[in-house]
């Protein structure tokens, strides 16, 4: 069975490798995020350090050609803004959105200045070959078997981080204290944590986490960096947090429905649906307002969420 | 109380140190326990004391709670009086004995606000010690530096005869010292349990299977047959406040703060309350109760401290009260906190208002916060020079009732009119103009801005009306000069206009907030518990100041869960129950048991009473 040549199973199959490979940076980006809103802190820098992650990642990947070094430099660049946004909000109590949106358009300036400085804005790629790894057998399902089982070691890795973060979240000491510090700081500083040392090290993860996403879009992915090239990818990682309340498992879920309808948007294309592409290009983002509308008045935020801590105050 | 001796210390329940603590186990010296005079207890209770502290004996609440080591803290820790006390300590000897904590000549400013000023506080080991004060004594403010929250800007603190400094809530932990603030400090999304481990430091990974067990004891001892799983914001107010003393104790803590831990229990919780701190005092761990409610004070506590205007005042041990009995003790603490002046209630003349009616609730239903039938076809009227009371317990639409007339809530059926006007759903700004006056009884979330000061505050509902708008501009002078007015007639102790209003105390707020509203001169006064948190004069003062609106010809509402205040002002009173007025009385006719039965009951005691 065939539309316009194309085999209807090769079809899926493609949609599905596409969705579950445009849901990584999103779901990458939303785990640490989890762990930010938890703690209390609104990241809308969350788009710069996926950008200076894109940058940094593809920079040391372009010289190095070395996979695991490009990750290493996004993620560095993603905790690097993180820090300047804990410093600022969680030491000096500056507002958070503030601080957010200046780290956000910092990192797309920083960013396309050092791209043309360095690679005079000529787009070139980064020589990686990332890993990848066949499952015997299961890569021989139809359907989903190339799409979910015949794909590079990073794929796999960023999928398992999705136990793991809910693990950490839920039934870890480090956990309980982000939950207990987003909801209730005065609470927890009463009960024994640091609710300063917590709100940092949630804030890492977090930027450490979009660093990642960022690195694994421009390295591991497509391995090119242009300029502004997360396209509001990070903050629909926010969303998506929102969207999954602050549950890793739902995040998942959300990412990879948001994959998938970006995967539809270019598969219309290639069975060729004659619609502009800037029309495609919407849907991921209609579906992000309907979802939030739908969604995001049913769950409740943290109630500690942008707010800042400091003890003693009155 | 059984005594039993104490089996093997079964492993703790969670909890940090549980090594360091069982080591102590072994140290059989004897232990102080001469720390209160013997004439303020029973004479089992001392019996018990002796058997307990000679032979470590634990009570059941010991033994799960600290299984121990708590006791055996305490006695290395009074290590230099291990020579006097061999048992047959003397009330004379007491006053060698060590005391557990003592702050000396604290200060601590906010701004411009001296909240505390060279307050000392002594703590023995054992006693329940009440610190009494009005509003704004600096209460709350020495605790808060007990407990790690402000930093004192002068003083020192000694435990245990040692100088320390508590830079943190967990240091004060770290040094057995557990506070149960008035605001309580549960996070409401997490279960019991994590609540409980929440701060401790133990592994990278919970095992909260493993402190269930121990933690459904400890719940049982306290009375509470809760499920460690379930969600603190599913339990009610008296049970949180249980679960906060249990995972203070659990943390090891040997002095035991609570602020003002009775304000939002019923009687029966209190008692139960009671019953809890008395045990604990016999386990040897100190309780310092912050309160303005003198007979609870009295019931509870072997040593009462005075604060007044951030200064101590006067302090009553043991033999202070006893010497002088439950009245004269009473009588000394009332002459203390007023400076002499006795804070006997105003006989308040009440009438049977003959007016018109200015006021019109029918069949007004609404809808609450949690989209439950808050108000139930409720109808109201309510005269000119009355006071009309709202009885019954908290959350049965008093809330609402007032947002109704302020216009802050719509309603789904019934009428409002003013002096025969119709006004249903006209909305906050209209009505404020048509002369309704309401005082909220959440001060700090819709009362006043915080972040504003006191003479912004003060003028904020008319802001938008001359004299302080004149045009586009505001006016600062006459938004100063209106403050000062209200500051001087209402007597509110701040340092300026200009002070930001969150610095004022609750009591504070609370006049400036009458004040505000009144000057406005409303013809009708909504009040929903305006004497909330109140120390007895500024209540006093509310009050009189409602009588008198009402004896100058206004219509004054009266919502409050305090039915000892209703009855003293009102002169028609209804009890409101699920969201209906199920019975009326005239002022003369009150029987207060069928009151206390409507506003438990509601019609069902009609009816059991008719039958």
């Amino acid at each position: 069975m065939t539309i316009n040549g194309i085999d209807l199973f090769d079809f899926l199959t493609a949609i599905l490798a596409t969705g579950l490979l445009r849901a990584v940076p999103l779901v990458l980006a939303s785990l640490g995020d989890v762990f930010a809103q938890k703690a209390g802190l609104l990241n809308l820098g969350i788009e710069g350090m996926m950008l200076a992650g894109c940058f940094f990642g593809f920079y040391a990947a372009y010289h190095t050609e070395s996979v695991p070094l490009g990750l290493l430099a996004g993620m560095a660049a993603g905790l690097a803004l993180a820090l300047l946004f804990a410093v600022l909000t969680v030491h000096l109590r500056v507002d958070q959105v503030l601080v957010g949106l200046a780290i956000t358009i910092f990192a797309a300036g920083l960013t396309g200045y050092l791209f043309r400085d360095l690679f005079g804005g000529q787009n070139v790629s980064a020589s990686v070959r990332p890993m990848t790894i066949r499952i015997p057998l299961l890569a021989d399902i139809p359907i989903i078997g190339k799409a979910l089982f015949d794909r590079q070691l990073l794929f796999y890795i960023a999928w398992l981080l999705v136990p793991i973060f809910a693990f950490v979240l839920n039934r870890t000491r480090f956990g309980l204290n982000v939950r207990a510090v987003g909801e209730n700081p005065f609470a927890a500083d009463a009960a024994g944590v640091n609710v300063i040392q917590v709100r940092y090290l949630a804030m890492s993860l977090a930027g450490i986490m979009a660093g990642f996403a960022g690195a694994f879009l421009a390295v591991a992915d497509l391995k090119i960096f242009t300029i502004g090239m997360t396209v509001g990818q990070g903050f629909i990682a926010l969303a998506i947090t929102m969207i999954g309340g602050w549950s890793p498992w739902k995040i998942a879920f959300a990412a990879i429905l948001f994959g998938m309808l970006n995967a539809l948007g270019d598969s219309l294309q290639i069975i060729g649906v004659n619609v502009r592409t800037e029309f495609i290009g919407m849907f991921p983002y209609i579906g992000i307002m309907i979802a939030m509308i739908v969604l995001a008045r049913r769950t409740s935020v943290p109630a500690a969420l942008a707010v800042p801590y400091a003890r003693g105050q009155r | 109380m059984g005594h039993e001796i104490a089996s093997p210390p079964a492993p703790l329940p969670v909890g940090r140190g549980e090594i360091e603590r069982l080591t102590c186990l072994g140290d059989s010296r004897p232990h102080c326990h001469s720390e209160r005079s013997e004439e303020s207890l029973r004479g089992d209770e001392v019996t018990g004391m002796r058997e307990r502290k000679e032979k470590h004996v634990s009570t059941n609440l010991g033994e799960v709670l600290h299984c121990e080591p708590l006791v055996s803290t305490w006695g290395t820790s009074v290590g230099t009086t291990d020579d006097m006390t061999d048992g047959t300590a003397t009330t004379q000897e007491r006053a060698m004995v060590q005391p557990i904590v003592s702050m000396r000549e604290i200060d601590k400013r906010f701004g411009p606000v001296r909240a505390n000023d060279k307050v000392s506080l002594t703590l023995y080991p054992g006693e329940i010690h009440a610190v009494l004060g009005e509003n704004g004594a600096g209460k709350t403010t020495l605790m808060n530096i007990l407990s790690g929250m402000y930093q004192p800007d002068g003083g020192t603190i000694e435990l245990d005869g040692k100088p320390i400094t508590i830079g943190s809530p967990s240091e004060a932990l770290a040094h057995g010292i557990g506070t149960v603030y008035q605001h309580f400090t549960l996070v409401p999304n997490l279960s019991v349990i994590e609540n409980v481990v929440l701060g401790t430091k133990t592994g990278f990974v919970l095992n909260l299977s493993k402190g269930e067990q121990r933690l459904k004891e400890v719940l049982t001892e306290f009375e509470l047959n809760t499920d460690p799983n379930v969600e603190v914001r599913h339990l009610s107010i008296g049970q949180r406040q249980r679960v906060e003393i249990i995972k203070v104790l659990m943390r090891g803590t040997r002095v035991l703060l609570l602020d003002e831990p009775t304000s939002v229990l019923t009687p029966t919780e209190v008692e139960g309350l009671f019953r809890i701190l008395r045990r604990l005092r016999e386990e040897g761990v100190s309780v310092v109760i912050i309160t303005h409610k003198l007979e609870e004070a009295l019931d509870v506590s072997d040593r009462v401290t005075i604060l007044r205007g951030g200064k101590n005042v006067g302090e009553l041990g043991p033999d202070d009260i006893a010497s002088a009995g439950r009245a004269g003790a009473r009588q000394r603490i009332v002459e203390t906190m007023f400076g002499g002046m006795p804070a006997a209630a105003e006989t308040f003349q009440q009438h049977v208002a003959t007016g018109k009616t200015l006021l019109e609730l029918s069949g007004v239903s609404a809808i609450g916060d949690r989209g439950e039938i808050a108000i139930r076809e409720l109808s109201i009227q309510l005269r000119a020079g009355e006071i009309y009371g709202i009885a019954g317990v908290d959350g049965n639409g008093q809330k609402e009732l007032g947002e109704i007339i302020a216009g802050q809530r719509k309603t789904t059926t019934g009428r409002l009119a003013l002096d025969g006007t119709d006004y249903t759903n006209a909305g906050v700004a209209t009505l404020s103009r048509a002369g309704v006056g309401y005082i909220t009884d959440d001060r700090l979330g819709e009362g006043v801005v915080p972040g504003m000061s006191v003479a912004q505050n003060a003028a904020l509902k008319t802001i938008n009306r001359s004299p302080f708008s004149k045009g586009f501009w505001l006016d600062r002078k006459a938004i100063e000069a209106n403050a000062n007015t209200l500051i001087e007639q209402f007597s509110v102790r701040t340092p300026s206009a200009q002070t930001k209003i969150t610095l004022l105390s609750g009591g504070n707020i609370q006049k400036l907030m009458l004040a505000r509203e009144l000057a406005m001169d409303p013809r009708v006064i909504v009040c929903n518990k305006p004497t909330y948190g109140l120390d007895l004069k500024t209540a006093q003062f509310v009050l009189q100041t409602l009588r008198q609106e009402a004896d100058s010809g206004k219509a004054v509402l009266l919502i409050s869960s305090e039915l000892d205040e209703i009855l003293e002002i009102s002169d028609r009173i209804g009890v409101i129950y699920n969201g209906e007025i199920v019975e009326t009385f005239e002022r003369a006719q009150v029987d207060i048991e069928t009151v206390g039965r409507l506003m438990l009951s509601g019609r069902a005691a009609v009816a059991g009473s008719a039958a």
